[in-house]
C-alpha cells in the first residue's frame, strides 16, 4: 500500500514538470497550428543557461528565472518574427514549418555543443539532495518544489488567459482565426506573442528540468517526445487537456514499473500515443466533451 | 541578368558546400597531411595510415575524447622514435592518425570506418568506443581484412562472433560482474554484509549490461548461501528518468545495490537514488564510479560508490607511474591544461601499443601478417592490471579487474585484491 501511494505521489510530482512542459508546445500548436520541434534545443539551452548563471555568478535556478523566462520570452519573438513568420499557415502543421524548427533545433544543440562541449552537466545546490517528510513518504525537496512552480505557472497562465486582453486573443485565434482577423485582431502580432510565451514556458521547463536532471547539448529530445504524447492526449489545444494528459501519462508511467520491466517504460507513451491517436482522436477532454454532449 | 546571377552564385554556393562536406565529414587530420596513402616510393610508404572512428561529439564524446588522447599519445611517443620500425623496409616509418567524429551515432559509424578503409586505405585500425559503436563498426574490419584493435568494446558479444580481425584491450564484462561478487563474498565471510546478502541487481538493456548480468547471476549461482537476488532489471540505455524504477527498488530493501550503467545513466540514476535518500550497504555501478565527470555532476554523493575498473591510475606499477605523468604532460600540451588520467585513455593507448608492437614483430605492413602477430602477441610490461597484455583466441584480453571505492574528499582507493590494495573498503557505507 505504502509502495503504490509513494509511486503515487510520486507520478503526481512528475506529473508537475510534465505539464509544464507541454504548455508552450500547446500554445504555439493552438495559435499557429504549428509543432514546434525546436522545443527540445529551449529546454537544453534553458537548462545550460540556468548552470552558467549559478556557476558563474552563484544565481540559484529557482531565482535565475526571473532572467531566463523574459529572456526566453523575447527569444522566442524574435525567432518567430524573424523565422516562423515567414512560414506559409495552414490548419494543420506543414513540412516547410516542421523542417525550419527542427532545422533550428540542430543549430542550438550545434551551438550548445561549441559552448559548453559535450560534457556532462548539472547543477548541485544545497538543496539537491535534500528530502522531506510527507505522510511518512521521503519526497525529493527538488521534486517538490519544481511541482509547485509548475502549478504556479498553470494558475498564472490560467488567469492570463482568461482576464487579459491577449489571453482572450491568443484564445480566440485559437478557436477561430478568420473571425479573429474579422473583428480587428491584430493576429500577427498575436502570433509573436504567443511564440514568446510558448517558448517562454519551454525555458522555464528547461530551467526545472537543470533542477532534476543532469544534461548535455543533445539533452530534451525525450521530454519534447513526452510533451508531444501530452498535448494529444490532451486535445491538441486545450490547457485543462493539457494537465489531465500530463496526470495520465506520469502515473501510468510510474505505475506500470511496478509490474512490467523498467526497459519498456520509454514505449509507454508511445504506445499511449498509438491508443489516443486511433480511439479517440479529439483526446481525453474530446471524449470527455462527447460524454457530456450525450 | 541579377536572377541569372543569383542562380549562378547558388549553384557555385551549393557545390562549394557539398564539396566542403564531403571533404570534412568530421575528420581530423593533421595540416597539411595527404589524405590518401598516395604513391608510394619504391622504399616503401612515407607513414603508415591508422584509422580511428571515435564519438568526439554528442552523448559519449567526453569519453571518445579521452579515448583519442589515448591513441595520441601512443602515436607520439613511436613517432619521437621515428615511428614503427618495419623490417620489410629495414626502417622506422611514422604513424598518421585519420580519426573521424561518429558523433555517438551508429548509422555513421559504420560507414566512417568503411570510409577509412576504402577511401583512406589505412593498413590498421583503432576502435571506437561504447559496446554498442564498437560491435556495428568491428564488422567492417572483419569484412575487408583489416587488424582492427579497440579500448572500447568488452561486451563478449563482440568477440563471440568468430571474428579473425578484432581485438580489444577491455576484459569481459562478466570478469568484472565476477571480480565485484568475490570481493563481496569477502566482505560477507568478514562479518561485515550479513549473510546471504539480498541483491537488487539492475542492467542497462545492451550486450554490455547483460554480461553483467551473467556475471552476478553465476556467482550467485555458485554462492546460493551468500546471495539472494530481489529483483533483477534491466533498463533503456541513456534513459531520460529512473524515478519510477528506483520507487520500485527503495520498496525492496535490499543490502546490495549493484548495477552495469553508461557514464550518464550512472549520473542520473545515482542522481535521483540521492535524491530519494535512498541506502544500500554496497552501490556500484559496474565499472562507473570514480569518473571526474560524475564527482563534478554528482559532488559528495558519489563516496563510497564502488567499481571494478580495467585500469587506475593508483596501479602500483613504475609503468603506470610514467603513463601518469606522460598523459598529464600530453593533455597540457593539447588542451593548455592537464587532464586527470582515466581508464577511457589507459585501454586505447595500449590498444594502440599492441597494434604497434604487432606491426613491428609482423615486419611488414601486410594486413594478415599483422593480424597473426597480434594473435601471438605479448605486451610487457602492460600498464594494465597483471602487467602483461595477450589476446584470447576470441581477440579479446583477459586481464583481472581492480575493484575501487570513492572515499569522501575524492580520492579513490584500490580495494580489493589484495596485492594491489591502496586502502580499506568501507563496507558498509555510512548511512547519509
Amino acid at each position: 500500500m505504502t509502495d503504490l501511494l509513494s509511486v503515487t505521489v510520486s507520478g503526481l510530482l512528475l506529473a508537475g514538470l510534465y505539464a509544464t512542459m507541454s504548455y508552450g508546445l500547446t500554445m504555439i500548436y493552438g495559435v499557429m497550428k504549428i509543432i514546434n520541434l525546436s522545443q527540445a534545443g529551449t529546454f537544453m539551452l534553458a537548462a545550460y543557461v540556468a548552470f552558467t548563471l549559478f556557476t558563474y555568478l552563484g544565481l540559484d535556478p529557482m531565482l535565475s528565472l526571473v532572467i531566463i523566462v523574459p529572456a526566453f520570452f523575447l527569444f522566442g519573438m524574435l525567432l518567430q518574427r524573424l523565422f516562423v513568420s515567414r512560414v506559409p499557415l495552414a490548419n494543420t502543421p506543414t513540412l516547410p514549418s516542421l523542417l525550419l524548427l527542427f532545422g533550428i533545433w540542430l543549430v542550438l544543440q550545434n551551438l550548445a555543443y561549441m559552448i559548453w562541449t559535450g560534457d556532462d552537466r548539472s547543477i548541485l545546490t544545497s538543496y539537491t539532495y535534500s528530502t522531506i517528510n510527507f505522510l511518512g513518504l521521503q519526497l525529493s525537496f527538488t521534486r517538490v518544489m519544481v511541482f509547485l512552480i509548475g502549478l504556479l505557472a498553470l494558475f498564472a497562465l490560467q488567469a492570463f488567459l482568461t482576464r487579459t486582453y491577449t489571453g482572450k486573443a491568443i484564445r480566440a485565434l485559437t478557436q477561430n482565426r478568420p473571425a479573429c482577423m474579422l473583428v480587428g485582431i491584430d493576429v500577427d502580432r498575436i502570433a509573436m506573442l504567443a511564440f514568446g510565451i510558448g517558448v517562454a514556458f519551454d525555458a522555464l521547463a528547461g530551467t526545472l528540468m537543470s533542477l532534476l536532471y543532469a544534461f548535455t547539448p543533445a539533452f530534451g529530445n525525450t521530454f519534447m517526445l513526452k510533451a508531444f504524447v501530452i498535448i494529444v492526449l490532451g486535445g491538441l489545444q486545450n490547457y485543462y487537456g493539457v494537465a489531465i494528459g500530463a496526470l495520465v501519462l506520469a502515473l501510468v508511467e510510474s505505475w506500470a514499473v511496478m509490474f512490467m520491466p523498467a526497459s519498456l517504460q520509454p514505449a509507454i507513451a508511445y504506445t499511449l500515443l498509438v491508443i489516443v491517436l486511433v480511439l479517440m482522436p479529439r483526446g481525453i477532454t474530446g471524449l470527455l466533451e462527447g460524454r457530456r454532449t450525450v | 541578368m541579377f536572377a541569372t546571377r543569383a542562380v549562378g552564385l547558388a549553384i557555385v554556393l551549393m557545390v562549394a558546400l557539398t564539396v566542403g562536406a564531403l571533404a570534412g565529414c568530421g575528420a581530423q587530420e593533421p595540416a597539411g597531411s595527404e589524405t590518401d596513402s598516395g604513391a608510394e616510393p619504391a622504399e616503401g610508404p612515407q607513414e603508415i595510415l591508422i584509422g580511428t572512428v571515435l564519438p568526439l561529439t554528442g552523448k559519449e564524446s567526453r569519453i571518445g575524447n579521452y579515448q583519442l588522447d589515448g591513441y595520441e599519445l601512443a602515436i607520439e611517443q613511436w613517432n619521437e622514435k621515428g615511428g614503427i620500425y618495419v623490417k620489410e623496409f629495414d626502417r622506422r616509418i611514422p604513424i598518421r592518425l585519420i580519426s573521424y567524429d561518429d558523433e555517438t551515432d551508429q548509422a555513421k559509424t559504420v560507414s566512417l570506418t568503411e570510409r577509412l578503409v576504402t577511401v583512406d586505405n589505412v593498413t590498421a585500425l583503432l576502435g571506437g568506443y561504447t559496446t554498442t559503436l564498437v560491435f556495428a563498426q568491428s564488422v567492417v574490419p572483419e569484412k575487408y581484412g583489416v587488424p582492427y584493435v579497440n579500448g572500447g568494446g568488452a561486451a563478449t558479444k563482440i568477440y563471440d562472433r568468430g571474428f579473425k580481425y578484432v581485438f580489444g584491450t577491455l576484459s569481459p564484462i562478466e570478469i568484472l560482474a565476477k571480480t565485484e561478487m568475490d570481493f563481496l563474498k569477502e566482505q560477507i565471510d568478514a562479518g561485515n554484509l550479513p549473510k546471504p546478502s539480498t541483491i537488487v541487481l539492475l542492467w542497462e538493456n545492451t550486450s554490455h549490461g547483460k554480461d553483467f548480468q551473467a556475471g552476478v547471476r553465476a556467482k550467485v549461482e555458485e554462492y546460493p548461501d551468500y546471495f539472494e537476488i530481489l529483483l533483477d532489471e534491466s533498463f533503456e540505455l541513456h534513459a531520460s528518468d529512473f524515478s519510477a524504477l528506483l520507487n520500485k527498488v527503495n520498496s525492496l530493501e535490499a543490502d546490495l545495490f549493484l548495477v552495469d550503467a553508461h557514464l550518464p545513466d550512472y549520473i542520473l540514476m545515482h542522481r535521483q537514488y540521492t535524491e530519494k535518500g535512498m541506502y544500500h550497504k554496497f552501490i556500484t555501478y559496474g565499472a562507473r564510479g570514480p569518473d571526474p565527470a560524475a564527482k563534478d555532476a554528482l559532488g559528495a554523493a558519489t563516496d563510497y560508490v564502488a567499481a571494478a575498473v580495467w585500469w587506475t591510475p593508483d596501479l602500483p606499477y613504475p609503468q603506470v607511474q610514467q603513463f601518469n605523468q606522460d598523459f598529464m604532460e600530453f593533455t597540457e600540451r593539447k588542451y593548455g591544461e592537464a587532464k586527470p588520467p582515466q581508464w577511457y585513455a589507459a585501454v586505447t593507448y595500449e590498444a594502440a601499443r599492441a597494434l604497434f608492437t604487432a606491426i613491428e614483430q609482423a615486419g611488414t605492413l601486410d594486413r594478415d601478417a599483422i593480424r597473426d602477430a597480434l594473435d601471438n602477441l605479448v605486451l610487457e610490461p602492460s600498464i594494465l592490471p597483471g602487467q602483461r597484455l595477450t589476446f584470447s583466441d576470441s581477440g579479446q584480453a583477459l586481464n583481472p579487474f581492480v575493484v575501487v571505492q570513492n572515499m569522501p574528499g575524492g580520492e579513490t582507493v584500490i580495494i580489493y585484491p589484495e596485492d594491489a590494495k591502496t586502502g580499506e573498503p568501507v563496507v558498509p557505507v555510512p548511512a547519509k
